[in-house]
C-alpha cells in the first residue's frame, strides 16, 4: 500500500510506539477553509468512485463519489464542485457541495452556504450557514447522537492473536545397554 | 384647512415587517427541556431555527416544502395527492412529532391540498402536540410566493425573502381550518401587527377526533364564510 510522505509529513507525529495510530496534529483551519485537520488529501473533480471508501487521513472530495466514505477518525470535505451519493461516517465534515445520504459526525458537522444537502446529519454539533439548501432530519439530542455515533464506530481492531507455544514434552533418553 | 396633526394621524398602516407572535413564543417556553422533542420544520432550513431548538433534547425534520406547493395544488387524483404528501413528509411509523412550524404554507395551498398535508402531518403528530402557523386574514392579496421565515431572538418573526409580486389571498377562516384539518383543533388564535392570524393547532386524540366526525355528520352544513 501507498505510505506517502509518513516519514516527513508534516503535523504527524509518530510516538515512541512506532505504528500506532499517530497523534492528532492542533486543528487549523486551512486556506481554502476545509474542515480543520492536517494537509488533507484531495480527490480531483474528474474523479469518479463507485464503491466503499475508507481511510485514515484527512480527505477533500471534488470529484464524484457513490457508495459509503468512512474516516472515522479524520476530516472529510466536500467541496464546491463535489458530488457525493453516500453514507459518510468522519470525525469533521465539512459540506459546501452536492450531498445525497446521511452524514455522521463524530466531533462536528458544517453545512456551507453553498451546499445542497438531503439527508440526515447526526452530530454533537452541526452547524448551518444561511443560503444553504437542505432537506432532512438533524440529530441534536445529544443522548440520542452519542449512541448513533457510537453504534458506527468501527470495531476496535482484535488484538495480534499469539500463536499456541508448542509444547515441549522431554522425553527420556533413550537407554542403549551395550 | 386641516390642521397638519391630522393628516398625520390619517396616514397609512404600515404593517411591521417583523411582528410580534405571542403563540409562538407561547409554544416555544412550553417545551420541557429534559423531554425529547421531535420538530417537523415546513421551511426552509436555517441557523436561528437550528439555534432556537438546540438547546432542547431536539431532533428537527426539514422538509422545506416551499418549492412543492405548485406540484401538490396540481395533482387532481386523491390516492397521487396522498402519495405526493407522503413523499414530501418523513416516513409515517417513526417517532412521533411534538412540533409542527407551518409558517406561512398553508396560505398557499388549495383546500385539497391543505387538507391532505395536514392528514398525513396529524398522522404523524403525537396526540397533544401542536402545529404553529400564520394565515392571511385583514389582507385580499399576499406576496406570490410563501415566506422564508426565520424567529429572532425576541420572538418576532422575519420573513428573509419577501416578494414584490403578489397573489389573491384565500384568508382561510377558523371555520375553514377545522373543515380541513379535522386532525387538530384550534387551540389559540392571535391576530398579529402585519394582519397575519397567528394559530396554534392542537393534535386532537384518537377518541376526540371520532366525536367530531360523529357531531359533523348529525350538524346540518353551514355555508361557508362570505368574501
Amino acid at each position: 500500500m501507498f505510505e506517502r510522505g509518513k516519514k516527513d509529513e508534516p503535523g504527524r507525529t509518530i510516538g515512541p510506539r512506532q505504528g500506532l495510530e499517530p497523534e492528532p496534529a492542533p486543528w487549523t483551519e486551512t486556506a481554502r477553509g476545509d474542515a480543520p485537520g492536517r494537509e488533507a488529501a484531495v480527490i480531483g473533480r474528474s474523479i469518479q468512485i463507485d464503491g466503499n471508501l475508507r481511510g485514515e487521513e484527512d480527505l477533500r472530495i471534488e470529484g464524484d463519489i457513490s457508495g459509503t466514505i468512512q474516516l472515522h477518525n479524520h476530516s472529510l470535505t466536500i467541496g464546491k464542485d463535489g458530488k457525493i451519493k453516500a453514507d459518510v461516517h468522519a470525525k469533521v465534515i465539512a459540506v459546501d457541495g452536492n450531498m445525497d445520504g446521511d452524514l455522521y459526525g463524530a466531533e462536528r458537522v458544517s453545512i456551507r452556504k453553498t451546499a445542497r444537502v438531503t439527508g440526515n446529519i447526526v452530530a454533537p454539533r452541526v452547524s448551518l450557514e444561511d443560503g444553504a439548501r437542505f432537506k432532512g432530519s438533524i440529530e441534536m439530542d445529544p443522548e440520542a447522537v452519542d449512541a448513533a455515533v457510537a453504534k458506527r464506530q468501527p470495531a476496535p481492531r482484535p488484538a495480534p492473536s499469539v500463536a499456541p507455544t508448542p509444547t515441549i514434552v522431554a522425553k527420556p533418553a533413550a537407554v542403549v545397554k551395550v | 384647512m386641516e390642521p397638519l396633526g391630522a393628516a398625520t394621524a390619517r396616514a397609512e398602516f404600515v404593517a411591521p415587517a417583523t411582528p410580534h407572535a405571542p403563540l409562538f413564543k407561547a409554544l416555544i417556553e412550553r417545551i420541557d427541556v429534559a423531554r425529547r422533542v421531535i420538530v417537523l420544520d415546513l421551511g426552509a432550513a436555517h441557523s436561528r431555527t437550528l439555534e432556537l431548538f438546540g438547546r432542547f433534547r431536539c431532533r428537527i425534520e426539514i422538509v422545506d416544502a416551499r418549492s412543492d406547493i405548485e406540484s401538490l395544488n396540481g395533482v387532481v387524483e386523491s390516492p397521487d395527492l396522498e402519495a405526493a404528501v407522503a413523499a414530501l413528509l418523513p416516513q409515517a411509523g417513526a417517532e412521533p412529532l411534538d412540533v409542527v412550524l407551518c409558517w406561512d404554507l398553508l396560505n398557499y395551498l388549495d383546500r385539497r391540498a391543505l387538507a391532505a398535508l395536514m392528514a398525513a402531518v396529524a398522522a404523524r403528530t403525537r396526540p397533544g402536540g401542536f402545529a404553529h402557523a400564520l394565515i392571511v386574514y385583514l389582507e385580499t392579496r399576499m406576496p406570490a410566493q410563501p415566506g422564508d421565515y426565520v424567529s429572532l431572538e425576541d420572538f418576532r418573526l422575519q420573513n428573509l425573502g419577501p416578494t414584490p409580486a403578489e397573489r389573491t389571498a384565500p384568508r382561510y377562516s377558523p371555520e375553514d381550518l377545522k373543515l380541513c384539518m379535522p386532525g387538530f383543533a384550534i387551540d389559540r388564535g392571535r391576530l398579529l401587527g402585519n394582519g397575519m392570524q397567528e394559530f396554534l393547532f392542537r393534535r386532537k386524540a384518537a377518541l376526540e377526533q371520532g366525536n367530531d366526525s360523529l357531531a359533523r355528520s348529525s350538524a346540518p352544513r353551514t355555508k361557508s364564510r362570505a368574501r
